[in-house]
């Protein structure tokens, strides 16, 4: 037992050596939140709460994210249940996981190439005649209600939803559906009781990687998104790197405030897929 | 007469290859059918073409009168029991029991009470099934089928998951469990001995066909073509039309007419506490398993069979 445990240790050390990274990140931004030169304040979180801009950036990150993540988890599940017999092949697997490979930076500057207004959709239309010139086209990027970070997100995080899903659907019995079939069960019977809670897990966890990672990214939401409404991860470094020394607690404050929503998300979450009957499920009671 | 299933004219092809030919059976009203055949004989084709799980090429499935042959498997009332129990994890062994009947319209706190009571279960209601053996578990399918009241029952191998000691015990158990349910069954399994218990009757299928459905006396007195008598075990071909039973093969010359052959050893085990030898007749080129007895282990011996004692195969209608 002993010797397991030391075992288990030596095994965490790369993560533990890794993780040391953000913990000092946290527990710096902690500590530049609640203290300034006069000691220990709350300052910084009151005059936060008081900011119209940081509850409108906060709304316009909530919503943008959740509809991001939305769409991705239902154009991504919609895919893997179509076609996941055709993506269990090679190619078609490799074609659809191709996105991932290409950081989010470059697809946000690929939307910019096809859907702004002088990109090479709008010129297109224009050119074919569907509309009367490039001004006339929707605007898609740089827009207040941040079209262009949920079109580059939901297009980046499609395949990643597919990659999550797929060897969940591969690993589904096909035989447990004859089982709902011969017990009476119609077509959303067999999704009820064989497919959702096989897919519960893997999207819970799917939707709360997506979700944190939209709403604390910077780059897509610094290259397609307006400066105001602005998303929180562009608001906080904004504050970090503006000019002002008064306003760079306020990024701190900006994000232990999102970090201690996501770790509630997160803890929310294990809590609910650690239920006994969710440990059942995946046969480790 | 109105059988409970009536199974006319069933034919299935994939591709070139015939799996079901013509097959025609019925099965009256609480009575069970075993089918044993060789292992890709089709016989779980059958099974899944009857629940509805795959269309026939043609043919017709009458349940109770009614021609359910196109209809969906939750449009036609017959229960599947499969050879995993394929319980739902994430619902407890009440849970599952509760779900066939919900599927049916049926659910009732006493019917799953009595159910798990008969499945001698109640204590482990409230388990999920990664909590119990996979004999409890298959006797979960089982009731969770059972609560789905369907007209006609189809086990398909149900125990072959299972280990030899649990598969005997449960055969017993399952064969009173539906007798008392009065259910409608067909069994489907390749081992003979678990057709005979489980069957009132039994069809030999082999090429798409019963080559032979009767009771268990009358397929072993009277097996109808070689391959009927060489898939039973108890019978020595001589030829396309002839057979002798092995009890009544002999090690010594007999006074009255005779023919003999030589058997050679090819190895040997214990049946039933028995010695027990397997021999290869060169001139038929045949295999048999009898008991060594006072043969003693020679490497190569004669058998004589009294012509008396020699049969013909004779289909059913021509039997006298």
């Amino acid at each position: 037992m002993k010797s397991y445990s030391s075992k288990l240790w030596i095994h965490l050390t790369p993560a533990l050596l890794f993780l040391i990274l953000p913990f000092f990140g946290i527990i710096t931004a902690v500590r530049h939140s609640i203290f300034a030169d006069e000691g220990f304040t709350l300052n910084f979180y009151q005059e936060l709460f008081q900011s119209d801009r940081f509850f409108s950036s906060l709304a316009f990150s909530i919503r943008t994210s959740i509809i991001a993540t939305a769409l991705a988890i239902m154009i991504g599940l919609i895919l893997v249940r179509l076609f996941h017999p055709y993506l269990a092949k090679l190619s078609p697997r490799i074609s659809v996981w191709l996105p991932m490979l290409f950081p989010h930076f470059v697809w946000g500057y690929l939307v910019i190439l096809l859907l702004a207004e002088s990109g090479l959709f709008a010129q297109v239309l224009s050119a074919i005649g569907w509309i009367d010139g490039t001004n006339h086209f929707p605007i898609l990027t740089r827009d207040p209600y941040g079209f262009g970070i949920i079109i580059t997100y939901v297009w980046k995080e499609v395949p990643f939803v597919i990659l999550m899903l797929l060897p969940v659907y591969a690993a589904i019995p096909t035989t447990s559906y004859d089982v709902v079939k011969t017990l009476g069960g119609n077509r959303w019977d067999q999704f009820k009781t064989v497919e959702w809670p096989h897919i519960q897990p893997t999207l819970i966890e799917t939707c709360l990687i997506i979700f944190s990672f939209t709403l604390t990214a910077y780059e897509v939401p610094a290259l397609i998104g307006t400066t105001y409404p602005e998303m929180v991860s562009v608001l906080s470094y904004q504050w970090f790197y503006g000019g002002s020394w008064d306003e760079r607690p306020l990024a701190f404050v900006v994000m232990v405030c999102v970090s201690i929503v996501i770790f509630m998300i997160a803890l929310t979450s294990y809590l609910y897929l650690n239920r006994r009957r969710m440990r059942a499920m995946r046969g480790r009671l | 007469m109105n059988y409970s299933l009536d199974v006319i004219n069933l034919y299935k092809k994939f591709g070139e290859k015939k799996i079901l030919q013509n097959l025609q059976f019925q099965l009256g009203q609480g009575k069970s059918l075993s089918i044993v055949g060789p292992s890709g004989s089709g016989k779980t084709t059958l099974l899944r073409i009857l629940a509805g799980l795959e269309s026939p090429t043609h043919g017709t499935i009458m349940l109770n009168g009614k021609n359910v042959t196109h209809h969906k498997p939750n449009k036609r009332n017959i229960g599947l029991v499969f050879q995993q129990p394929l319980l739902f994890p994430h619902m407890t062994v009440k849970e599952n029991i509760d779900y066939g009947a919900k599927m049916a319209g049926q659910s009732s706190k006493s019917k799953t009470a009595d159910l798990l009571r008969a499945i001698s279960l109640n204590d482990y209601a409230d388990r999920f099934p990664a909590e119990i053996s996979g004999g409890q578990q298959q006797r979960v399918a089982l009731a969770r089928a059972i609560a789905s009241e369907p007209e006609v029952l189809l086990l398909d191998e149900p125990f072959s998951s299972l280990d030899v000691q649990l598969r005997e015990e449960l055969r017993y158990w399952v064969k009173d469990f539906l007798s008392q349910q009065q259910t409608t069954t067909i069994f489907v399994t390749h081992d003979l001995e678990e057709a005979m218990l489980m069957g009132d009757h039994i069809a030999i299928f082999h090429e798409g066909i019963f080559q032979q459905l009767d009771d268990a006396d009358e397929i072993h007195k009277h097996p109808v073509n070689p391959f009927v008598a060489r898939f039973l075990k108890s019978h020595l071909v001589i030829d396309d039309h002839q057979y002798i039973p092995i009890q009544s093969i002999r090690s010594r010359k007999p006074e009255g007419e005779h023919r003999s052959y030589t058997a050679k050893l090819l190895h040997w085990t214990y049946t039933l506490g028995q010695k027990t030898g397997h021999f290869y007749i060169e001139e038929l080129h045949e295999t048999i398993t009898m008991p060594i007895g006072t043969i003693g282990l020679k490497e190569k011996f004669s058998i004589y069979l009294p012509l008396e004692k020699i049969q013909f195969f004779q289909e059913a209608g021509n039997r006298k």
